[in-house]
């Protein structure tokens, strides 16, 4: 069955944009993640024009942070104050983001950009749950125990900043600055990279503010929500790039996966789970860095001057 | 009865005698039209093929395999600017270094005609009307960072129509256009799943002996119809709510999934 895509004009096939859809939701039902580092990309690759892969994946990740973040608010595992402290610099982040990709379009800067952030982005994100995973694999190996990345009495330069305020939710009594910095930061490389940013943001929950594991994932995905709802009208009033067929082919696929997927991780260890991630994010980035260093196929390309990507 | 019959024909017969006779044959011309004059972009749309087809008025050509004439059928899209990029390897990546932008080209061309049209049509005339990938005008709008020479500019178009040419989107037939009788000619010109939807313009020329003698001119309409131009018009003169809907859409769908999926915590 093919249906013909009204923005990104081009004929596809529904039951592969279904199988996409329903594949990535599955590894982020799985992970607690968006999925749109790896949707982004595999549109693209199915020859979807990469502006409108940028901000219909949007889509996919809105509808797939929804389901999850509703799932773990449910479950009171989302700190709401946190989400909001970080979505106040998030939404700072993406305009910056947006007028840096206009700035480096012009420039013409942004495809090399956006490899060089993916690559750089998940080879370390990618790394680091790896080794985080393998490490406590091995710790609850060892005593038979869940693996606690939280020590009390722990004290950073984070400790040092100003206007602390209290997070209950996380049992927290930090400066608002870092998450501003953090939600900012993450919005921004959100906008240059198309993605949702859970992928860089739970670490930076975990690493850099030290929140407990359990809300880490929820108050990611309840993030996310606002941000990407953002972006999608962002985009769609920007560049036009929107395809609201083809996100309803994604969705449908992406929420039928990620219940799945959420099933899936409910029969998994969480360091299992966590050196999965690492392989995935891995995979996609070793893929980006090949395509950077062989020679292409063809040294051209045609760009269009028009659209974000 | 019959004799008024045989007095008619003998009288179209000398009429007939005398304008053959008379000094100078009559000139040739071309007219021509497309099969369909609007072609629907709805959601089951995948490509179709249009069929132009005319014939040359006052034909002298014994035969449709006498190959007295010539005939070359262009369909193009609207013009539309478009840049080029060339990849180098940088410290071990390869970027984007240089790039060339062209003002205008036909966001779709095809040509077809009776045999390879730099067999029998001057330059000159190629050039001045545009037929032919090669004779297409490709005006740089503005040289990339780099600057480019005469050879890079060249290397560049010859890149835009190999690429053009891999998207199906420039389309060549050298015998594509293929008489059937006296003067009856017909070609059918492939639309690509991803044409640019927009108007297009078929042209048709007529060559004898290596001169124009004609040529016509016709348009195909290329329209959404249905719930894809629907959507396509909201997703342009109302982006806004566009956007505001596909948040809905997204939102609504993943909680509708979150709730009708839910297991006991």
């Amino acid at each position: 069955m093919t249906l013909y895509l009204p923005i990104a004009e081009m004929s596809v096939s529904v039951l592969i944009y279904l199988a996409l859809g329903a594949a990535v939701g599955f590894l982020s039902g799985l992970f607690g993640i968006g999925g749109g580092f790896l949707l982004t990309p595999l549109l693209t690759f199915l020859g979807v024009p990469p502006a409108v892969a940028v901000a219909t994946s949007s889509a996919h990740v809105l509808a797939s942070s929804v389901s999850g973040a509703v799932t773990h608010y449910q479950r009171n595992n989302v700190d709401v104050k946190m989400g909001f402290v970080m979505l106040a610099g998030g939404l700072v982040g993406t305009f910056i983001g947006v007028e840096a990709v206009h700035l480096l379009r012009k420039a013409g800067l942004f495809e090399l950009t956006v490899s060089l952030s993916y690559v750089t982005f998940l080879g370390v994100v990618g790394t680091l749950i790896l080794i985080e995973g393998v490490n406590a694999w091995r710790h609850a190996h060892k005593t038979g125990a869940a693996h606690s990345l939280r020590k009390s009495g722990q004290h950073s330069w984070i400790d040092g900043l100003p206007l602390k305020i209290r997070f209950h939710r996380s049992k927290l009594y930090i400066s608002t600055v870092p998450p501003v910095i953090i939600g900012m930061f993450v919005s921004f490389m959100s906008a240059i990279m198309g993605i949702g940013g859970g992928f860089i943001l739970i670490p930076a929950m975990i690493y850099l503010l030290r929140m407990p594991t359990g809300v880490v994932v929820g108050t990611s995905l309840f993030q996310i929500v606002f941000v990407a709802a953002f972006a999608i009208i962002l985009h769609a009033v920007q560049n036009q790039t929107v395809d609201i067929v083809l996100a309803a082919i994604l969705i449908t696929g992406g929420v039928v996966g990620a219940q799945f997927g959420t099933a899936a991780s409910e029969r998994l260890r969480n360091e299992h789970l966590r050196i999965l991630l690492g392989v995935v994010v891995l995979i996609v980035a070793t893929r980006m860095a090949v395509d950077l260093v062989t020679t292409p196929g063809d040294l051209y390309s045609i760009g269009s001057l028009t659209g974000v990507s | 009865m019959r004799r008024i019959v045989c007095a008619v024909l003998f009288m179209m017969l000398v009429l007939s005698l005398m304008s053959a006779a008379s000094a100078e044959p009559a000139k040739e011309s071309v007219e021509a039209d497309a099969s369909t004059r609007q072609v629907a972009i709805t959601s089951s749309f995948t490509g179709t093929e249009i069929l132009v087809f005319g014939t040359v008025e006052n034909s002298v050509q014994p035969s449709a395999e006498a190959g007295t004439y010539d005939v070359v059928v262009v369909v193009e899209g609207a013009p539309a600017p478009v840049v080029v990029r060339r990849k180098s390897e940088v410290g071990g990546l390869w970027i984007n270094t240089s790039s060339m932008h062209f003002a205008s080209l036909p966001s779709y061309y095809a040509v077809a005609s009776t045999r390879p049209v730099d067999e029998f049509a001057d330059q000159a005339v190629l050039d001045a009307n545009e037929i032919g990938f090669e004779h297409l005008r490709m005006l740089p709008a503005r040289l990339g960072r780099s600057g480019a020479s005469p050879a890079e500019l060249a290397d560049f178009e010859k890149a835009l129509i190999r690429l053009k040419e891999r998207e199906r989107l420039y389309v060549r037939s050298n015998f594509g256009v293929t008489f059937i009788g006296r003067s009856l000619f017909r070609a059918t010109i492939a639309l690509p799943p991803n044409v640019p939807v927009g108007p297009l313009v078929a042209r048709v020329y007529l060559f004898k002996e290596g001169r124009l003698l004609g040529q016509y001119k016709s348009r195909v309409m290329l329209e959404r119809e249905g719930i894809e131009r629907y959507i396509h018009d909201s997703a342009i003169t109302r982006p806004l709510l566009y956007g505001i809907v596909t948040v809905i859409m997204a939102a609504a769908a993943g909680l509708a999934a979150a709730v009708a999926l839910r297991r006991p915590a």
